[in-house]
């Protein structure tokens, strides 16, 4: 007796609550022109005025209105996370899947493969790729979601070799399914939920690069977001804590959210969790 | 600044008169012992203060190595390997008279050898910036251990404000004669004639410096060992030295938000002396070369748009001195500086640069903008970020979109030096000592140098400021020199092919236990020997 | 499953088979690196605050720069081949002294953070896991999301204001005190202290990934069928989490701490730019904006071999955790 997935979903109230908050930053951050019209790195007051005052958040080290940078922020943030770890789950799971089903040479090809992007460390080969390609929300994304990919890649591939040998795997192969089958109707089901862990881990992940970078000085000058409004407020972290923690704020929330609704989606997924 | 009184002014120089009647080791109260904390921002490359010019090498190596001469906040050389001086009256004959029973930390006498090989066989050939300051010197004679005698094809008057030992340090030849001076195996282990010897560098953390007990001024110094320490992260920085764990800290490493807070810590105090002879200008270099700046009028609107003083209040917190053209307000004392030019900083400054703007034919489109463009930051840091985005809002106040570009450091000096891609780059350099070594390269003919960094970035020249320079470079005579430089300064301000912004002033966080660091006008850069900690 | 000779010879197959795919990285590094505009001499130029023209060509020539790209490629794989990883100019010291210079350092922070986060990890997913939806399960989980959810640099901040400044128990950076310059145990016991904010802030991150992981992968294990068949068969609860599930929901950790060995070598560029860290993640940070590349194809190059040694361990040991896995 099963019931809906979306019932299941909504029962659990954390995830409830993460799915309520990431869609109000979804409005926030569509809304964002209609809410906070202009251009967000416009200088609209005196600097470090306190949020709650004139301003919902207060203005930043230049004068400029932090709640429109957190609105406008949002979308760019938003969408690097999302972007990046999209591009990353789906390169990650095909090529963990392949190497995981069909093991010999294909999977010793694409795990050499694999291992050359696991080599450099992660953030360090972040950092190169966009300084080599100069820091703009493009390469950042695309930075991220070269350095993320391998271990959904590794992941995949041992929950694959690990299901490979399982009885109902044996058993479609005996019947004569595809390959094709195989991986994305008999397996792919079966190691769903550590990949929507791993996945929406990854858009928090995303989104914390994205301000990490920002830390060193790589972020998109252009782009309003809300890792560049932690690098550019973190030297004054001492004398205006709102500058930081507002963005700062926004990224936990969000982050949350996502892992929330990842977790709700997770234990959806799997219901027999439910009935322990 | 603390209004000092008439009283305490003489007190000052009654003391100071004392001290000079005293011998060193009886003079005041400075107390032997104790160690002193550095923080130096980013870690130098190497400690080979005669190859390279990076700033930082030089708050390390100035320990180390001595000068022949030293200087006051006069600008005037006071003696220091030399003991005394002379220089002819055509100006192409400086004579040196060296101070005798001076050892390098190995032991070895220092002699005019030792300068002859520094000056001829290195810094000339391989200094960065010694090549162009030691251009006319042909030779140096040593007639005996303690005289070097200088030969000049051509009088160089700036030369007598490089003899530091941070600018020009006296390096022995015994140790660096032999090998190749370029990868010398010495040059990360220096041996000078300094109040300091070097002892280890543990890469990433810290240089440690030990007291040299034979040090040629007796007595000094007084502190018994210097660790240069290099922290990665500026708000760390800080936080050492509010915690004391660090006690001195200038040329920008500690944020200038931060400046304020720390000097009201009962702990810490802050000057901005001890940079009168690096005179830092923050500037925005224009490409003349590249449409629409290669119209004079486009450039004065420009500069007439960037809001110097917002960049000084809000983006250096007040470490900032309007700047007015060229040469830095620093060389007032020495007659060289003329605030009689073009003034950008003008109440209806905005409607200047529109009304030039419309002049020069950039009339505003349907959407406010006139014409679009890319503005390049200078990678030297986070304030650099800021100034970027504060410019970026004054330019679309007189219709002109500028799209921000922040690049690493060899990517941008590639693309404003070698491929010349660039509108406007916020930038940043030093006048100097002189004009000669830290102005003209901003505007000779001769220094429009593809692939050479931090020369005429711009490309603009014309014959007559080349004329100005090149009697000013030769002339002896200081109010001649003066006029000069008034015609060029005037001249530059007129064609803008840069936007002076403001003479930035760096502030040095001191513990203030520690006294006597910052004593001369290269302040860091200095060799504290006279530095002790009261306890 | 036993290590037999079977396996010895697969580890040996996989040994050899890593040479060419390490030269094939260092290759493949060193083209990337070639992507990046700039170089080595225009840098050192740059902070030297200009130079001439001569010096800059001086400079190239001394560094090799001036010959053609396929030229240095090949001298540059030849020389790592007899395990020479070349010059850094900009430091005046072969690649290898910095490098085992900053090894120490590296290994220390990254070892005792890779043990506390491993341990820790481990035993709260497993607690949450085992008391799921209880309190226990809650407060673990929240924390390890927020913990998770955390920027690295704002935590590290954080502890030095809170630890360092305003109560002063520990030193707010660097790896040991370099006014008193300590010896033997004094020495331990200062680089111990030096060592606690750095770890904690590293730890916290992969605790909390770790947690989240274990939990996952525990509550997934549970509902398998060869648990409910070991219910059935009457095996206790106790003995079937700790037989079983455990077993089996360890293998995406131990991919996990896998990775993050392999990213030993790295350090952490934020944590080590934070607490002024003497690791290797500056080094190589600091290097790239140097255009030092024969520093940085070394500690890509060592990373690599280390990375390469640790996905054999991986794999072997899920052999010895789970012993349906075949060798391939």
């Amino acid at each position: 007796m099963q019931q809906p997935f979306w019932r299941r979903f909504v029962r659990n109230r954390p995830a409830a609550f993460g799915l309520a908050f990431l869609a109000f930053v979804v409005v926030l951050a569509l809304g964002a022109p209609l809410l906070f019209p202009g251009d967000p790195f416009r200088i609209v007051d005196m600097t470090f005025l306190p949020p709650f005052g004139a301003y919902l958040f207060g203005t930043d080290s230049l004068g400029r209105d932090i709640a429109a940078g957190i609105a406008h922020g949002g979308r760019t943030s938003l969408m690097v996370g999302l972007v990046a770890s999209i591009v990353a789950v789906s390169i990650g799971t095909l090529l963990g899947a392949v190497a995981g089903f069909y093991r010999g040479w294909i999977d010793d090809a694409l795990m050499r493969f694999t291992e050359f992007f696991q080599t450099i460390p992660t953030f360090l080969f972040a950092i190169v790729l966009v300084a080599i390609m100069s820091p703009s929300r493009g390469s950042i994304i695309v930075a991220i979601a070269v350095i993320s990919w391998p271990p959904i890649a590794r992941l995949v591939r041992g929950e694959f070799m690990a299901m490979r040998e399982r009885e109902f795997v044996q058993a479609a192969i005996c019947l004569g399914m595809t390959d094709l089958a195989i991986i994305f109707r008999q397996i792919l089901p079966n190691v769903l939920s550590p990949i929507i862990v791993a996945g929406s881990l990854m858009v928090a992940t995303a989104i914390l690069i994205e301000a990490a970078l920002a830390f060193l000085g790589l972020g998109d000058s252009n782009a309003m977001s809300w890792g560049f409004m932690i690098g550019a407020g973190r030297s004054f972290l001492r004398d205006a804590w709102w500058l930081c923690a507002i963005p700062g704020i926004a990224i936990l929330l969000t982050v949350l959210s996502i892992n929330l609704v990842g977790e709700g989606v997770n234990d959806a997924l799997n219901p027999r969790l439910r009935t322990l | 600044m603390s209004g000092s009184t008439i009283f305490s002014r003489s007190l000052a120089a009654a003391l100071l008169a004392a001290a000079l009647c005293a011998a060193p080791e009886f003079a005041l109260a400075q107390k032997r012992g104790g160690t002193l904390v550095q923080i130096t921002q980013p870690e130098p490359p190497t400690l080979a203060s005669y190859l390279s010019t990076s700033g930082p090498i030089g708050q390390v190596t100035a320990k180390i190595y001595d000068g022949l001469l030293e200087y006051g906040f006069d600008m005037k050389p006071q003696p220091c390997l030399a003991e005394s001086w002379s220089v002819a009256p055509d100006g192409k004959t400086v004579s040196f008279k060296l101070r005798r029973g001076v050892k390098f930390h190995d032991g070895k006498p220092f002699t005019s050898a030792d300068v002859q090989f520094t000056i001829m066989e290195v810094l000339k050939k391989v200094h960065p910036r010694g090549i162009g300051t030691f251009k006319e010197v042909t030779a140096v004679e040593t007639p005996d251990a303690q005289t070097a005698i200088f030969r000049l094809a051509n009088a160089a008057p700036y030369m007598m404000a490089a003899l530091s030992g941070y600018e020009s340090p006296m390096i022995p030849k015994h140790i660096y004669g032999t090998g190749d001076i370029r990868s010398h195996e010495s040059a990360n282990k220096p041996v000078g004639t300094g109040p300091f010897k070097f002892v280890e560098w543990r890469r990433g953390e810290l240089v440690r410096l030990d007291r040299n007990p034979d040090y040629w001024r007796s007595g000094q110094p007084y502190l018994d060992r210097i660790v240069v320490r290099f922290i990665a992260d500026s708000a760390t920085r800080s936080a050492l030295l509010e915690k004391g764990e660090a006690h001195v800290a200038g040329f920008g490493a500690v944020p200038y938000n931060d400046v304020k807070r720390l000097a009201a810590l009962p702990g810490l105090e802050v000057t901005t002396k001890g940079y009168e002879m690096i005179s830092p200008v923050v500037e925005i270099t224009i490409n003349t070369k590249r449409p629409p700046f290669d119209n004079v009028k486009v450039r004065q609107a420009v500069s007439y748009a960037v809001n110097r003083q917002f960049a000084i209040d809000s983006i250096w917190f007040g470490y900032g001195r309007l700047a007015t053209g060229a040469i830095s307000s620093n060389f007032k004392a020495s007659g060289l500086y003329s605030a009689d030019v073009r003034n950008y900083s003008v109440p209806n400054a905005v409607e200047m640069a529109n009304k030039l703007l419309d002049e020069a034919g950039f009339p505003r489109k349907a959407d406010g903008t006139r014409f679009e463009i890319v503005h390049d930051i200078t990678p030297y840091g986070e304030e650099w970020q800021r100034f970027g985005e504060a410019v970026q809002q004054q330019l679309a106040q007189v219709g002109i979109k500028a799209t921000l570009r922040y690049e690493d450091v060899a990517t941008w000096l590639k693309r404003t030096y070698t491929d010349y891609d660039f509108f406007l780059t916020s930038n940043f350099l030093y006048n100097l000592a002189d004009p000669v070594l830290g102005v003209h390269r901003s505007f000779h003919s001769a220094l429009i140098k593809q692939g050479t960094v931090f020369v005429n970035g711009s490309r603009w020249s014309s014959p007559q400021t080349d004329e100005l320079m090149n009697k000013a470079a030769l002339e002896p005579d200081t109010a001649k020199r003066g006029a000069y430089y008034a015609e060029l300064q005037k001249l530059t301000a007129e064609a803008a092919p840069i936007i002076w912004v403001h003479e930035l002033l760096f502030p040095t966080i001191l513990n203030k236990r520690y006294k006597d660091v910052i004593v001369s006008p290269l302040g860091i850069y200095g060799a504290y020997n006279r530095a002790w900690l009261d306890r | 499953m036993a290590i037999g000779p079977g396996t010895i010879l697969y580890v040996v197959r996989r040994l050899l088979q890593a040479v060419p795919i390490v030269v094939g990285i260092v290759v493949l590094n060193f083209l990337l690196l070639q992507l990046a505009p700039g170089d080595a001499a225009t840098v050192l130029a740059g902070e030297a605050g200009g130079a001439p023209p001569e010096y800059v060509a001086q400079l190239r020539e001394r560094f090799g720069l001036d010959r053609p790209m396929h030229v240095q490629l090949l001298l540059y794989v030849k020389n790592v081949l007899t395990l020479d990883l070349g010059y850094s100019f900009r430091n005046s010291m072969p690649v290898s002294e910095l490098i085992f210079g900053r090894l120490g350092p590296t290994l220390l922070l990254m070892g005792t953070t890779l043990i506390v986060s491993v341990l820790s990890g481990v035993l709260l997913g497993l607690v949450a896991a085992t008391a799921v939806n209880t309190w226990r399960d809650r407060v673990i989980s929240v924390a390890a999301v927020i913990a998770y959810a955390t920027p690295l640099f704002w935590i590290g901040l954080m502890l030095i204001l809170l630890f360092s400044i305003k109560l002063d128990w520990l030193p707010t950076t660097g790896m040991e005190d370099v006014v008193a310059f300590n010896e033997g145990w004094d020495r331990v016991l200062d680089i111990a202290r030096h060592l606690v904010l750095p770890t904690l802030t590293l730890s916290l991150f992969y605790m909390a990934l770790y947690t989240r992981m274990m939990r996952a992968a525990m509550l997934d294990q549970r509902g398998m069928d060869y648990v409910v068949t070991a219910r059935s068969k009457g095996l206790a609860e106790r003995l079937i989490t700790y037989r079983h599930v455990l077993r089996n929901a360890v293998l995406p950790v131990v991919t996990m701490a896998g990775v993050q060995v392999g990213s030993l070598l790295g350090g952490s560029v934020i944590v080590e730019s934070v607490f002024a860290w003497p690791g290797l993640g500056q080094l190589a940070f600091q290097s790239l904006f140097a255009r030092d590349f024969n520093l940085l194809l070394g500690i890509f190059f060592l990373s690599a071999c280390l990375v390469v040694l640790v996905n054999l361990i991986v794999d072997l040991v899920y052999l010895v955790l789970d012993p349906r896995i075949k060798l391939g």
